[in-house]
């Protein structure tokens, strides 16, 4: 047996503490990364093999895993579970019927006179398991069978940053690891020269920034690497125009040869060895980079059929195609943002816009996976940061709209183990609430997780006083979720 | 589920029960009272929460009675084999090593001790007695005594959300904290010690046996050193030959002499202010979904700034930011240094329930005072009594009392005299701005009437009424001098209120495309915005007040405090809330302070509306509250060593590291009171003794590994890498491009320009792009007066662990990744500055810019050398330094290195919200128009760039990066 976990028995020197030593942005060597191991060593539970290798070592997690990586779709904004997924006949009985709604627990938006909305979209069911689709996913609905949707979730904000923050990291005020952080955290990744975080976010960032994905109190080899979509993908990762590669090289030379006279004069200084080593890296990095980022060798059908070239869907086709490069190059997690599903107003155009331009790329993604025999190892997650409602407040008019729900959505899980084919929990008749299997966002965090093999009450870190999770304080796995 | 244990846990079994647990079998009185004393508390803090009758029942077991232990759960299995614990599965669950019944608690970190299972074995092995709630009393009366000496001590509260959590025991060495503040006497030989001896005397007692401490560093160590740790900036190279001398004159007085130099400086107070607003979370903006910029915020950094400054005492900083406005109220400084409660991040839109955000705002001040004051993270008792210190959550509800009359306000405060006013002329962008947006407007609402002319004849709808509600409104507002009178909006307004039928009149924004729908959401939310940013240059603190709770519904612009205080205010009654939530409230709670350490001799936090805060503040700083003055002793330690005496800053609970120098921390703490606050005093002391002189050399490596593995003994001084702020700061300082103005309003450098145009969503809509001052001067003020947004950090910044804003930051990381050489070696900052630096060494040689001699190159790398890294360079470092620029002229001949001016107009594109479609807009940057570059590399000769890539080789060494 262990001894036991016990804050007496924090391990780490306290200079050891805060240098949290990362090697390059993957890669990590010997025994410098050691200050950050020691964290991982002490705190992820049993089943940590870290040796040398380092801190992105792959690691097995706590239980047989389902999935072994994940990609995750964020559709930033909330998209409506009513105008999607879960279909509400019931609001055309009720359509336009005003109601007024006060009270000490209600925010300016849900007071007020209000009315209700019917879909603009027609429904279908789909596939052999009959699933609930709009119309307009023509593409998704052929890999109808393959989705396990989920009407079940709840989550506690409903403003868009801190239910961003709560989908993505647990805690509502953001600050928190991003779930890809503890994922990578316990797993480790396939892959030593590439984060084992990758985030491909919209030319615009989404609301609450770079925190989405952020490492939190995790060491900094853990957070998530956006590589930005337009422009340089990682700042500064070329000098200035102009520098020739052969004066970088120089300049290297220059700076090794400096840094190991001044290494001389301080040879258990470790922190000075890992600076010589990083900027070597970098040098390497530089030129490796881009060609990650390249789907121009791709062949025709397979870029036509993620919608590449197409103005609605090139762009977030693009991204699709990248995560799966990325995940068939051994990265653990790629996290994808599609926004912005805010349709307050006019939620037939604009829903149905968003729809057309994530529709053929995610099933695309979808097919190429498992065509390549990479969906049963790969969990694809759907969805918001929180559902829409089925009434609308009275804004100098009407325009069919919905605003923010945190007591209805839907999510999807493709792959990985899920229980594709099935649609789990149910609203009531207006979309308003979840009524059956319903769980708060943490249950469903524990869930992905164990699908990854990981068990959310092992993968804690100790941090300001408490061990920490990804569920915050423990959840429940979703068994039905799981195939 | 099948009940026979796997082979692999017996054999487990086997091993524990051989090995470990052996021993005699209880009697049933005995088990009783291993029942009463241990199986019971265990059941109660480790069982209950989950597995309780008629409350949450996991797998439908309970265990709270004898009979639904026996009853067990889903399973259907009684969790008792009577006498055979290797069979029960209430052991086996705990042991967590079967396969059949899930490991109990669930979390690894909650898992029970070796001792704790073996109190359940026992317990089985007696035959489970669990005698009856009498029984159960009359075991607790008789061993009362004997228990609460084994157990530790109790801690006397205001009360426990139950009679467990109050009656319950601290193992003593957990409450360190609370102990009575009492002066340690240092007798070296007998003879009293006092000042830096002392701290020495403390930190030998403690040395490990047979460790020897490293010998003190040469001046020029010593030097960077101090003026790094006081001022956050190198020193000149001319300080330090000056200090050199004097240091071998006489080592005591010189050492003496330049900590007195430091303190005077102005820049100490900048560099302390860095330190203190990392624990208060500044930032110039709100962050969440609007992130409103708070213009005013500068005005409470530059108060931290003048208060270390002045060394004010620390008592008074401390009372002043907590209850300035009641303390002083006619003094604007101090209504000033209230913006400390402002700190947090906080918003209240539209989507949120008013109640939910004001309680947000107490919780987060009532953490704040906690974890900054007190070191005492007061949100763990905000749902429950604290796990583990002694703080209830009456505690908790009682210090929000005191806070529940705060309100939050953008006070008139007239601008001091201390103030710097610079720059504000810049205010004129906002303006121009301001104009674009309405100018924006009026056109759509042109484009709207037009619009609508069309809808009236494509619907063949009459038009009459509406033609003639807007020749009315155009009557009415024909002298406006608004350029946007918004005729379409309120003409739909004035027919919506007629009762005309909705359908008679044109939908809002009707005929709009998605360029115009976003065009117009972009330029109505840029006004929204513009009107927090011109706060900026007017006379207002970002302050409160005291008085009842205005009602608000959402919060979009600046909140003045007499539109709020008139407001149908409400007193705030206090309760108790249950789970945190504002909407269960429990039994009424008054007025107070973490009854642990009681009143002090204090009265009573009184229920007025106004002095609340300052009675609270008033006991926090009184001298005798044993927190206070550790807390920031313990602070200033590690701003000098870069490790606290006691490993938590902001955490002296018991799950906080206990000090490692207990004595050393009380006598500081003594002293710091004794000397009436001086933190500049506490600084003499510290950096006068040895212990602070020490080489970051040790002479017997192998030895200090060996007898100081943790790094803790200070037996040597441990190196530490610049922060972000001392990295820009010293670039700029040292290729004189640094402004070293004091205070003002913020200044926005130059950064990473893909950074700067990066589109950032806020609330329906974009913040503007981050827009340079134009002119070098302002852009390159100390890194303190740097703009700092929730949403945009300066990624030069925050790759060199520049706290992220939301948290108080008791200690700053220090992390190798990779993107820091992306940063340092790549950004056209670091060009820059090496440009600027190379240009400024070759001018003091030669003014004229003739060609350097082979002689003339060697003295400029020893001039480098000299600004950069504080010394000699070697014969070896010549060489390779003048070598590489040499090559570099030969290499780079006919390449120059390009560097981009900052736009005016930028063309941004999104998914516009309302149709789903991506539409894009073009941004103007008024300040970019003016903008005045830095030197470039086409104003400089081939030498001047060939020396710049020397530059930014030094710049980017391990030599310049580390502070010894």
């Amino acid at each position: 047996m262990k001894s036991e976990v016990s804050i007496q028995h924090e391990p780490n020197a306290s200079t050891m503490h805060r240098r949290q030593v990362l090697y390059g942005l993957g890669a990590s060597i010997g025994a410098i990364a050691l200050n950050a191991l020691v964290n991982i060593e002490a705190y992820s539970g049993d089943h940590n093999a870290v040796d040398d290798a380092g801190v992105l070592a792959p690691r097995n997690g706590h239980v047989a895993a389902k999935a072994k990586n994940c990609i995750f779709l964020m559709m930033e904004g909330g998209p409506s579970h009513i105008d999607t997924f879960d279909p509400k006949p019931h609001l055309q009985k009720v359509h336009l019927q005003e109601f007024t709604r006060e009270g000490k627990q209600k925010s300016a938006m849900e007071s007020g006179k209000r009315y209700y909305v019917q879909s603009p979209f027609k429904f279908k069911k789909m596939g052999q398991s009959g699933a609930d689709m709009a119309e307009n996913w023509e593409n998704l609905a052929r890999v109808a069978d393959d989705l396990c949707f989920f009407r079940g979730c709840q989550v506690d904000s409903v403003n868009h940053p801190t239910a961003m923050y709560q989908m993505n990291c647990g805690n509502r005020f953001g600050g928190d690891p991003a779930i890809g952080a503890w994922v990578t955290y316990g797993l480790g990744s396939e892959n030593q020269d590439l984060p084992g975080f990758i985030v491909l976010p919209e030319v615009s960032y989404p609301q609450g920034g770079a925190a989405n994905w952020s490492n939190g109190y995790l060491p900094a080899a853990f957070q998530g690497t956006p590589l930005r979509p337009k422009g340089s993908p990682i700042l500064d990762l070329a000098p200035p125009n102009g520098v020739s590669r052969e004066q970088q090289r120089a300049n290297l030379d220059l700076l090794g040869a400096l840094n190991r006279e001044h290494h001389k004069q301080f040879p258990w200084h470790d922190d000075l060895e890992v600076r010589i080593q990083n900027y070597e890296l970098a040098f390497r990095m530089q030129a490796q980079v881009p060609g990650l980022l390249d789907v121009s060798r791709e062949d025709q059908n397979t870029q036509a059929m993620y919608g590449l070239g197409e103005p609605l869907t090139d762009s977030f086709g693009k991204k699709c195609l990248l995560a799966r490069k990325m995940i068939e190059s051994g990265v653990r997690f790629v996290q994808l943002y599609h926004g912005t599903w805010d349709s307050h107003d006019y939620i037939e155009r604009a829903h149905g816009n968003l729809v057309r331009a994530v529709d053929k790329p995610i099933a695309a993604l979808i097919r190429d996976l498992k065509q390549r025999g990479l969906l049963e190892s790969t969990l694809v997650v759907w969805c918001g940061e929180f559902g829409r409602t089925p009434d609308n407040g009275v804004r100098g008019g009407t325009a069919y709209g919905r605003d923010h729900n945190p007591n209805a959505m839907t999510i999807w899980l493709a792959g990985g183990g899920c229980n594709a084919g099935h649609t789990i929990g149910a609203t009531d008749e207006l979309g308003m609430t979840a009524v059956e299997d319903v769980h708060p966002i943490r249950d469903f965090h524990v869930t992905l997780l164990r699908l990854l093999g990981l068990d959310d009450n092992k993968l804690t870190y100790y941090h300001a006083g408490r061990f920490k999770q990804l569920s915050q304080f423990g959840g429940k796995v979703i068994d039905k979720l799981i195939a | 589920m099948p009940t026979s244990p796997t082979a692999r846990v017996t054999a487990f079994l086997t091993f524990f029960l051989t090995f470990w647990a052996g021993g005699l079998v209880l009697s049933n009185d005995d088990g009783e009272v291993l029942f009463v004393r241990r199986i019971l508390p265990l059941l109660q803090t480790k069982c209950l929460a989950c597995h309780v009758e008629n409350g949450v029942m996991e797998g439908e077991l309970a265990l709270d009675s004898h009979e639904s232990l026996l009853r067990g759960g889903s399973s259907g299995e009684p969790l008792i084999v009577w006498g055979k614990p290797e069979q029960s599965p209430l052991f086996l669950a705990v042991l967590r090593e079967s396969e059949v019944w899930s490991a109990m608690p669930p979390k690894d970190a909650e898992k029970l001790t070796p001792q704790q299972m073996n109190w359940i074995k026992q317990w089985i092995e007696a035959n489970a007695p669990w005698p009856a709630a009498e029984r159960v009393e009359e075991i607790r009366r008789q061993y009362a005594q004997e228990w609460k000496a084994e157990d530790g001590v109790q801690v006397a509260t205001s009360g426990g959300l139950t009679q467990e959590w109050s009656n319950r025991s601290y193992e003593p060495s957990g409450l360190w904290a609370y102990q009575k503040l009492v002066k340690p006497q240092a007798n070296s030989g007998k003879k009293l010690v006092e000042g830096s001896a002392a701290i020495d005397y403390w930190i030998e007692k403690r040395l490990p046996p047979d460790l020897s401490v490293a010998p003190a560093c040469d001046a020029a160590t010593f030097i960077r050193r101090a003026s790094y740790d006081l001022t956050g900036l190198p020193p000149t190279p001319e300080e330090v030959t000056q200090f050199q001398d004097a240091f071998a004159r006489d080592s005591e007085v010189a050492v003496a002499d330049l900590i007195d130099r430091l303190l005077e400086s102005p820049h100490y107070g900048e560099r302390m202010a860095q330190h203190w607003l990392d624990v208060v979370r500044y930032a110039d903006s709100s962050g969440f979904a609007n992130d409103y910029e708070r213009g005013n915020a500068w005005r409470y950094r530059d108060y931290v700034i003048r208060a270390f400054n002045r060394d004010l005492p620390y008592d008074q900083f401390v009372r002043q930011q907590i209850a300035g406005d009641e303390l002083e109220p006619v003094d604007h400084e101090a209504i000033i240094a209230t913006g400390y409660l402002r700190m947090g991040p906080w918003e209240l839109t539209g989507m949120e329930v008013p109640k939910v955000a004001r309680q947000r705002f107490l919780d987060d001040i009532t953490n704040s005072i906690g974890e900054c004051f007190l070191a005492h993270s007061l949100q763990c008792a905000r749902c429950h009594d604290h796990k583990f210190d002694p703080v209830p959550t009456r505690d908790y509800y009682s210090i929000q009392a005191a806070l529940s009359t705060t309100q939050i306000a953008e006070r008139a405060v007239p601008f001091l005299e201390t103030e710097n006013r610079g720059g504000f002329q810049e205010e004129s962008y906002l303006q121009r701005k301001l104009l674009e947006c309405q100018d924006t407007l009026a056109q759509l609402d042109e484009q709207l009437l037009t619009n609508a002319a069309e809808w009236f004849r494509k619907n063949e709808k009459d038009p009459s009424l509406w033609e003639r509600t807007l020749s009315e409104l155009r009557d009415k507002t024909a002298d406006s001098d608004r350029i946007f009178r918004d005729l379409f909006g309120k003409a739909r307004t004035a027919l919506g209120r007629s009762g005309a039928a909705e359908d008679s009149y044109p939908p809002k924004l009707v005929g709009f495309e998605p360029e115009q729908f976003g065009l117009e959401r972009v330029a109505r939310k840029g006004i929204e915005r513009l009107q927090w940013e011109l706060d900026r240059y007017h006379e207002y603190a970002h302050a409160v007040y005291s008085g009842p709770t205005p009602r608000l519904r959402a919060v979009t612009a600046p909140l003045r405090m007499s539109a709020t205080a008139s407001n149908d205010a409400e007193q705030e009654l206090s309760k108790i809330l249950i789970g945190g939530d504002p909407f269960s409230e429990g039994p009424a709670v008054v007025p107070g302070v973490l009854s642990a350490i009681g009143m002090l001799g204090r009265e009573a936090i009184s229920e007025s509306v106004s002095g609340r805060r300052l009675a609270l503040a008033n006991w926090i700083v009184d001298s005798k509250n044993p927190l206070t003055a550790r807390v920031m002793v313990n602070r200033v330690w590690m701003w000098h060593f870069g490790l606290p005496i006691a490993g938590n800053p902001n955490n002296f609970g018991s799950t906080g590291k206990h000090p490692t120098h207990p004595e050393l921390l009380d006598w500081l703490a003594v002293s710091l009171i004794e000397s009436g606050w001086s933190v500049k005093q506490l600084h003499r002391w510290i950096m006068c003794s040895q212990t602070y002189r020490r080489s970051c050399v040790h002479p017997q490596f192998d030895e200090l590994v060996r007898l100081d593995p943790l790094q803790n003994s200070y037996a040597v001084f441990q190196p530490r890498r610049l922060t972000a702020e001392e990295i820009r700061d010293s670039m700029l300082m040292q290729s004189g491009e640094l402004n070293l103005e004091i205070g003002g309003i913020p200044c926005r450098p130059e950064i990473n320009l893909e950074a700067a145009l990066q589109p950032r969503m806020v609330m329906g809509t974009f913040a503007a792009a981050w827009a340079p001052n134009p002119l070098p001067a302002d852009r390159h003020r100390r890194s303190i007066y740097v703009l700092r947004l929730r949403g945009l950090t300066d990624p030069a910044l925050e790759v060199f662990n520049s706290p992220p804003l939301d948290f108080s930051c008791e200690r700053r990381e220090e992390s190798t990744v990779t993107p820091q050489v992306f940063s340092l070696l790549n950004s056209e900052a670091s060009y820059k500055r090496s440009l600027a630096l190379a240009n400024r060494v070759l001018k003091e040689f030669k003014p004229e810019g003739k060609t350097p001699s082979d002689v003339e190159r060697k003295q400029i790398i020893h001039r480098l050398f000299k600004m950069v890294l504080m010394r000699q360079p070697s014969e070896f470092e010549v060489a390779q330094c003048v070598m590489h620029w040499n090559n570099t002229a030969r290499m780079s001949k006919d390449s120059k290195v390009h560097v981009e001016r900052p736009p005016v107009r930028v063309l941004r594109e999104a998914i516009e919200e309302n149709t789903g479609e991506r539409f894009s807009f073009t941004e103007t940057i008024y300040a970019n128009a003016d903008f005045v570059p830095d030197l470039l590399p086409e104003d400089c000769d081939e030498e001047t760039r060939s020396l710049a890539e020397v530059c930014l080789v030094l710049f980017n060494s391990n030599e310049f990066i580390f502070v010894y």
